[in-house]
């Protein structure tokens, strides 16, 4: 005679269940919850979750050794940040971001490249955008991506012929620059009206050309800085003759019985100028892209 | 109510400890600290206070939680002063939620007391209290209620050192659900951004206590959230207990 | 009279060591306590006495058998109601006071604000820890712990004491008092279970032993089952004679200070030595029978085992 023996150990069996079953419940519960948390916007100061940036040098120093896993993690984290549109004001601390990411590895190149993409097309900002390419290239000379970029934009959205040129030279004797670089350094130049460069440079090119089509562009090239250097001269030499004589030359040739020039300069293909005496203008005989 | 007892019982022992004081002084010298870094920066001062202040009363909170769950339930275990409790009629799970309420009590009052030290602070800067930021320093504390719970759960099975690791990883994870989030944007559909979006729902997402940002910058907030919120925290907490208990439930003390 | 503590057919292996191996600690044990009894539970050190009695006591969980406590399975509330338990060695909250300590375990029995007062005030008394009432259990000796420990065991008024090696680590006087403690239980009709292996303590004072060695009962029932009255031999202490005179009576374990100490194996030999002591107007000292202990029996099992 005793005590139900079965009921008592049912009820720690049961015991358990209830407590698996709490389990789920509780667990099915929280779940719901997040789900229901993550439908609410939270209002985000902008750039709120970086209000600290700490210096890269500190970082470097403080992530003991593992900064390149940081530049990674820190890289990964900024292409979402500024890939997030939503965050209106996320170029705030752009420059300072990829400073950090340079800082803990400078020899990581697509960082410089995007962010300098970034400042470029999506915070309209060029003097960031060269400037952090010109950290890559400070930290990575030996890399001609970095001026040849830079060189483009210079050129594209500055119209800095001048300061493309300055980036192309750089990038030009760089291992691994393509061929043509060369030819965007002469190109610039001669929109600076460096006229003795860009024709050195395009003889240049003309003579290490492996191909015929090379060898066109850079002759092209050659009678359209010879034909702009040979226009200059003509018009300035009327010019002289128009202040002298009162009145513009009939033809090229009296410039030389004037005593202005000592000789007619001819183009490159040897034909003479073309001269518009009732306007004095004059011009190449052929455009220099359509020979 | 026998599980008062105990819980009356852990407060004593806790308070004791001296841990909790040393954490107690930092916070409290970071907070009054704040005030000197305030004259170092150049325009709104109060917002370091603020900042600094919350970061405190958070950092050394889990500290604090995380420190003394580790120990809670070994140290009965080590100190073999178990043996006595469990042969008196008191079920497994009431020992652990006695532990859990003392503790709770314990993180409690010390959070009041930091948040007391904050806002005299502030006063002393803005000349008025700045009620709003009780709202973060709640939810904070609603926080360190689910990181103790964690803490506990491996205490019950963990030693100090390794308890205190799982317990840090998991407020780390906690904090950094986002990037699981980013990532699962990326992924292509299928089984794995499924599983993926499950193990999302599943760990911790601690930011749903943080509201730090908003009442530092005065930016509203969503009345729904502080009730979802909150029931996120309890059902968590209940859930990671329920572990604990189901642990400790078949343990033989040898 | 029902059974106290009704033990069957105990199971319980424990798994240690980085690759486990399975240890049987307790290989099937069955035994039954009657209700007012002192039962004695003995064994050498790692026979299983302890594993036992947590699995009473729910500590461990056994991995087959049945335990009943006064007709209940022991894993109930209402069984666990009836116990108190005094540990092996004293593990107590070293922050609290004796009278804290025994507050708490009282609030543990949900005993109420006047019955708690009375109850420890009496315990403490029982103990003889009145004056330390107040004083921090770090502070205390062995021996207090030992007392409040115990104290602790009674503050359910249980009707089922179990003690785990009550009386190691006490001096002689703290063992008498112990040893007063526990008959006194009886004699207010509470059944005392304790497992010890100090022998001559049990032989004092249990009404019925069992003998557990390697996992196994070996040996279970009344003291007076198990030990015959047999005498084994005399032992007499005699002055004034000189040995020689002694010789061939009975062995000589001593000769101190005019003293001779003889084991005398055989009865009429024993009356042989009175005569030549009258004879010789010489004077005895003592004289002890010594019938089979404890010690005896317990010895000549465990080399058996």
């Amino acid at each position: 005679m005793g005590f139900p023996k079965e009921g008592f150990y049912l009820k720690r069996v049961s015991g358990g269940f209830a407590l698996a079953l709490f389990l789920v419940a509780a667990c099915a519960g929280f779940m719901g919850l997040k789900l229901e948390t993550d439908k609410i916007l939270r209002a985000k100061i902008p750039g709120s979750s970086i209000i600290y940036v700490p210096s890269g040098k500190f970082l470097k120093y403080a992530t003991f050794g593992y900064s390149a896993l940081a530049a990674d993690m820190i890289y990964l984290w900024a292409i979402q940040y500024y890939s997030t549109y939503e965050i209106a004001d996320r170029f705030t601390y752009l420059d300072h971001i990829f400073a950090i990411i340079a800082e803990l590895d400078p020899r990581y190149t697509d960082p410089y490249e995007i962010g300098s993409m970034i400042a470029g097309q999506e915070a309209r900002d060029i003097p960031l955008a060269l400037r952090i390419l010109d950290r890559g290239f400070a930290k990575n000379p030996d890399m001609w991506l970095f001026p040849f970029e830079a060189g483009h934009i210079a050129q594209r959205q500055l119209k800095d012929f001048d300061l493309a040129r300055k980036y192309y030279e750089k990038a030009m004797v760089l291992p691994g620059a393509p061929d043509f670089t060369k030819r965007l350094y002469a190109n610039a130049a001669f929109k600076v009206t460096d006229f003795k460069t860009s024709w050195e440079t395009w003889i240049e090119v003309y003579n290490t050309a492996t191909d015929d089509r090379v060898k066109k562009i850079a002759s092209n090239h050659l009678y359209q800085v010879k034909a702009e250097m040979d226009v200059d001269a003509l018009k300035e030499a009327v010019a002289k003759f128009k202040e002298k004589y009162k009145r513009l030359p009939e033809e090229l040739s009296r410039l030389v019985t004037a005593g202005i020039l000592t000789s007619l300069p001819r183009d490159l293909d040897d034909k003479d100028y073309v001269y518009d005496a009732a306007t004095g203008y004059v011009k190449p005989p052929t455009m220099w892209w359509k020979r | 109510m026998k599980v008062g007892t105990i819980a009356l019982n852990t407060f004593k022992e806790a308070k004791r400890d001296r841990v909790l004081y040393l954490l107690f002084f930092f916070a409290a010298v970071c907070i009054v600290f704040s005030r000197v870094l305030a004259i170092l920066t150049v325009g709104d001062r109060v917002k370091i206070i603020k900042d600094v202040g919350l970061a405190s009363i958070s950092l050394f909170g889990v500290l604090m939680a995380i420190l003394m769950g580790t120990g809670l339930v070994y140290k009965e275990i080590d100190k073999k002063t178990i043996f006595t409790l469990l042969s008196k009629p008191i079920h497994r799970a009431q020992f652990i939620l006695g532990k859990y309420l003392g503790l709770a009590l314990t993180l409690f009052i010390m959070t009041v007391l930091m948040a007391t030290i904050f806002l005299a602070v502030l006063f002393f800067h803005t000349f008025r209290v700045e009620w709003p930021m009780l709202t973060a320093i709640l939810f904070i504390f609603l926080e360190l209620m689910l990181i103790t719970a964690v803490a506990i759960l491996f205490s019950t099975f963990s030693t100090p050192i390794l308890s205190s690791i799982f317990s840090l990883s998991f407020y780390l994870i906690g904090h950094l659900s986002w990037g699981l989030e980013t990532l699962i944007k990326k992924m292509k559909p299928g089984t794995g951004q499924t599983l993926a979006r499950a193990l999302y729902t599943f760990l911790p997402d601690l930011e749903n206590f943080n509201f730090k940002t908003e009442v530092v910058h005065g930016l509203p907030i969503p009345p729904k959230i502080f009730v979802y919120s909150t029931l996120y925290g309890i059902l968590y907490a209940a859930f990671v207990l329920g572990l604990a208990v189901w642990v400790f439930r078949k343990r033989d003390f040898i | 009279m029902g059974n106290a503590l009704k033990i069957e057919g105990l199971h319980k292996s424990f798994s240690t060591g980085f690759i486990p191996k399975k240890k049987e600690i307790l290989k099937g044990i069955s035994l039954a306590v009657e209700e007012g009894e002192i039962f004695g539970y003995l064994g050498p050190n790692g026979a299983g006495k302890t594993t036992t009695i947590k699995c009473v006591l729910s500590l461990i969980f056994p991995d087959r058998g049945t335990v009943e406590i006064f007709g209940r399975p022991h894993l109930s509330s209402k069984a666990k109601e009836k116990v108190g338990f005094l540990p092996e060695n004293p593990y107590f909250y070293d922050y609290l006071s004796a009278r804290e300590f025994l507050s708490f375990y009282a609030d543990l029995f949900l005993l109420n604000k006047a019955e708690k007062e009375v109850r420890i005030a009496s315990l403490l008394k029982l103990v003889g820890l009145e004056k330390a009432a107040g004083l921090h259990l770090r502070k205390f000796s062995r021996g207090m712990l030992q007392r409040v420990g115990l104290a602790q065991a009674l503050i359910n008024d249980p009707s089922l004491v179990i003690l785990d090696e009550p009386l190691g680590g006490l001096d002689p006087i703290g063992r008498k008092e112990i040893r007063d403690i526990i008959v006194r239980f009886k004699r207010e009709g509470k059944t005392v279970f304790l497992s010890s292996h100090i022998l001559q303590d049990i032989e004092m004072i249990c009404d019925r032993v069992a003998i557990i060695v390697g996992g196994r009962i070996i040996n279970q029932g009344t003291l007076h089952d198990l030990i015959s009255e047999k005498v084994l031999f005399t032992e007499v202490t005699v002055s004034g004679l000189a040995p020689a005179e002694l010789a061939g009576l009975g062995e000589s374990l001593s000769v101190h200070g005019g003293k001779v100490l003889l084991k005398v194996y055989d009865e009429d030999r024993v009356g042989r030595v009175l005569d030549l002591v009258r004879d010789k107007k010489a004077k005895i000292e003592s004289l002890i029978p010594r019938t089979e202990t404890l010690e005896d029996i317990f010895v000549d099992m465990v080399r058996r085992t």
